[in-house]
């Protein structure tokens, strides 16, 4: 296990230089310019500019300025405000996206996990070919016509929730509910599979024989070994609720990473976008990592040791 | 319980006599695995339904753009944000031609009825949404296509030939799929223009690598059996053990892998074109129309619906196909 975590970390370690290479690299490729007006200053204007900022020097010695700073935990200024370090503003908007991903991910298992449950049991009657059915539209449908859907019956018609903005509990609905209903339905149909598989195990056919009740049966063995493999869905889902949240905060207004980012881009903010993208990737490979840890803590039965490909 | 079996002795038994003929009939027709999965996926009601949808949108996507003989860039500002009228329909409210109890043809005197209404630039929506099908479908089969050639080459490779090759390889994977495909997708955009070539570039860059670990793990499971020794005694070259016996027996893994990867590129084109790095006006994509739409949505809500309606037909049709194609090919995997 210790040999493995170490693998891993040294993985992390790689892959997350290879993210902050290449969106360096990708940046130095970009097309347009970062200064407002470029189109107005004289050549003279933009070479101090260019000069100031570091964009003269040679794309190596770039390069290495970068990571040096990297390392020192800089990640430069905003070109669009000021020069105001991007890490005081990944700080200040990261929090946003984090309770806004949490809130998401928390209704979306807990519901998800019920509904898995409810349609495990009820296995091919009515009420289990509903929730599959549901499940897949769930999964199916996008999350920004999801959240456009919402917006206009529940703030545009009947008006109970705010139609944009992210102050106080009621603001909070619609956005989590968008992301959420697509975290259901996949652990739904994972936690479905996962009932089924249990309840066709020995051990179940065992307690029955023994004389448990069913519902014994099925609270005391069957939902609690079915719910074990839950964890490995949740890495993968991570992926979904960041790429989610990117486009419910643009809708809905909320002053996340995810809005930032697209002003970013809109903008030409290259440390901007650089910063973001790192703060993507580092959480994304950090959560990965996580869960296969606790994958192999949580079920003995998987043997780390093989390596599993995540 | 000893004594008892004394009793039945030998003789009590007679050999039943079992001719060629009576022995051939327990046999069942022969089916080869493809007529088994068909006859598995057709009786598979939901996603049979499916296909035929999608077929339906298909047909749309080619023939509806030329229906009234607009372009999609014909603007009219005279006859802008109508809603949808259909004549002879007019009795079913969503094509009446009214919004808010007005007659908007009426009021701006338009004799012309639009089947999915027109944008604020009066441009016909049934020619752009159908238009934008076709774009949304062809980012998809491209993206697919080149997402099952790489997927299934470096697979193919990595898996056979194994030991450093494969390990190279599948660190060479391990290190991609770190990076989350939205970083990927959004990073190849910006170099790149935005437009139908960089979003399909984006979409393949990420969605090669399930394919490439699917195919790995069949090569993996396969190249051991016997009937890939027994082509190996016979002298069959590399090339054509990959081709003629490993590739055609995970062909099923291949194609429910691909019928995945097409919602999926499909959900990415309409993400980044609703970002607005994706399709540009005046071109149209299923995600630029309801992103166009999105903006009018509390006022003109139909000019997001119908892209809207199409798009998640799509998605839920695809979807539904992939698991029921899923379940045709490999009944173990049935859920």
């Amino acid at each position: 296990m210790g040999r493995y975590i170490l693998k891993r970390i040294g993985y992390m370690i790689v892959t997350f230089y290879v993210v902050v290479t290449l969106t360096f690299l990708s940046m130095k490729m970009l097309p347009g310019t970062p200064f407002k007006f470029a189109n107005r200053l004289s050549p003279e204007q933009l070479n101090q500019l260019k000069h100031y900022y570091g964009l003269d020097q040679p794309v190596p010695v770039q390069y290495l300025q970068y990571m040096w700073n990297f390392i020192h935990g800089d990640l430069g200024g905003s070109f669009q405000y000021g020069m105001q370090p991007v890490t005081e503003f990944l700080m200040q908007r990261f929090p946003v996206s984090m309770q806004l991903g949490i809130e998401s991910m928390i209704f979306g298992t807990i519901l998800g996990i019920l509904l898995g449950i409810i349609s495990g049991i009820y296995r091919g009657r009515f009420l289990d070919w509903g929730m599959v059915t549901l499940t897949v539209v769930f999964i199916s449908i996008p999350s920004f016509i999801f959240a456009a859907i919402l917006q206009y019956f529940f703030s545009v018609q009947i008006r109970i929730f705010p139609v944009i903005g992210w102050s106080g509990p009621m603001t909070h609905v619609l956005p989590v509910i968008s992301i959420g209903v697509g975290v259901m339905a996949s652990i739904a149909r994972f936690m479905r599979t996962e009932m089924v598989e249990v309840l066709n195990q020995d051990y179940i056919v065992t307690a029955q024989a023994k004389g448990l009740s069913t519902s014994a049966v099925i609270y005391k063995h069957a939902i609690r070994n079915a719910m074990i493999p839950i964890v490995t869905v949740i890495g993968p889902m991570t992926a979904a609720v960041v790429t989610g949240s990117l486009v419910i905060e643009n809708i809905f207004a909320i002053p996340g990473i995810g809005s930032q980012f697209i002003d970013a881009i809109v903008t030409n903010d290259y440390p901007m976008i650089m910063g973001t993208t790192e703060l993507y990737a580092a959480l994304f490979i950090v959560t990965i990592f996580i869960v296969d840890i606790l994958y192999g803590v949580i079920d003995p039965r998987i043997r780390v040791s093989g390596g599993k490909p995540s | 319980m000893t004594s008892s079996n004394h009793d039945i002795t030998k003789d009590l038994f007679t050999l039943a006599d079992l001719g060629d003929t009576a022995a051939d009939k327990i046999a069942g027709e022969s089916v080869s695995a493809w007529k088994d999965a068909l006859r598995r996926f057709v009786t598979n009601k939901g996603a049979f339904i499916s296909m035929i949808i999608i077929a339906l949108i298909v047909f749309f996507a080619i023939v509806g753009p030329h229906f009234f003989g607009y372009d999609i860039d014909n603007q009219d500002v005279s006859r802008a944000n109508l809603p949808p009228k259909i004549s002879g329909l007019e009795w079913i409210p969503a094509f009446s031609g009214h919004e808010n109890g007005v007659d908007v043809y009426k009021e701006k005197n338009v004799k012309t009825a639009y089947w999915f209404g027109t944008d604020q630039l009066g441009r016909d929506l049934w020619t752009r949404t159908w238009h934008g099908t076709q774009i949304s479908l062809i980012i998809a089969l491209i993206a697919t296509l080149a997402d099952v050639l790489i997927g299934v080459v470096y697979g193919g490779i990595s898996g056979y030939f194994g030991g450093m090759t494969d390990n190279v390889m599948q660190r060479i994977i391990e290190i991609i799929a770190g990076i989350p495909n939205l970083v990927w997708i959004i990073l190849l955009i910006l170099i790149m223009q935005p437009g139908l070539l960089a979003i399909t570039v984006a979409i393949l860059a990420t969605s090669w690598l399930s394919m490439a670990r699917i195919v790995r793990g069949e090569m993996l499971k396969l190249k051991n059996q016997e009937f890939v020794l027994a082509s190996r005694t016979l002298g069959a070259s590399d090339r054509r053990i990959i081709f003629r016996h490993l590739i055609p027996n995970s062909i099923g893994m291949i194609i429910i892998n691909t019928m995945f990867s097409v919602p999926s590129a499909i959900f990415f084109e309409a993400f980044l074109s609703f970002i607005g790095l994706g399709i540009r006006s005046p071109q149209s994509s299923l995600g630029s129309l309801i992103n166009d739409g999105y903006q009018m949505l509390q006022i003109h809500p139909y000019q997001t619906l119908y892209p809207g309606i199409i798009i998640s037909l799509l998605l839920i049709c695809f979807n539904i196909m992939g698991d029921g194609l899923r379940d045709a090919f490999d009944p173990k995997l049935r859920r």
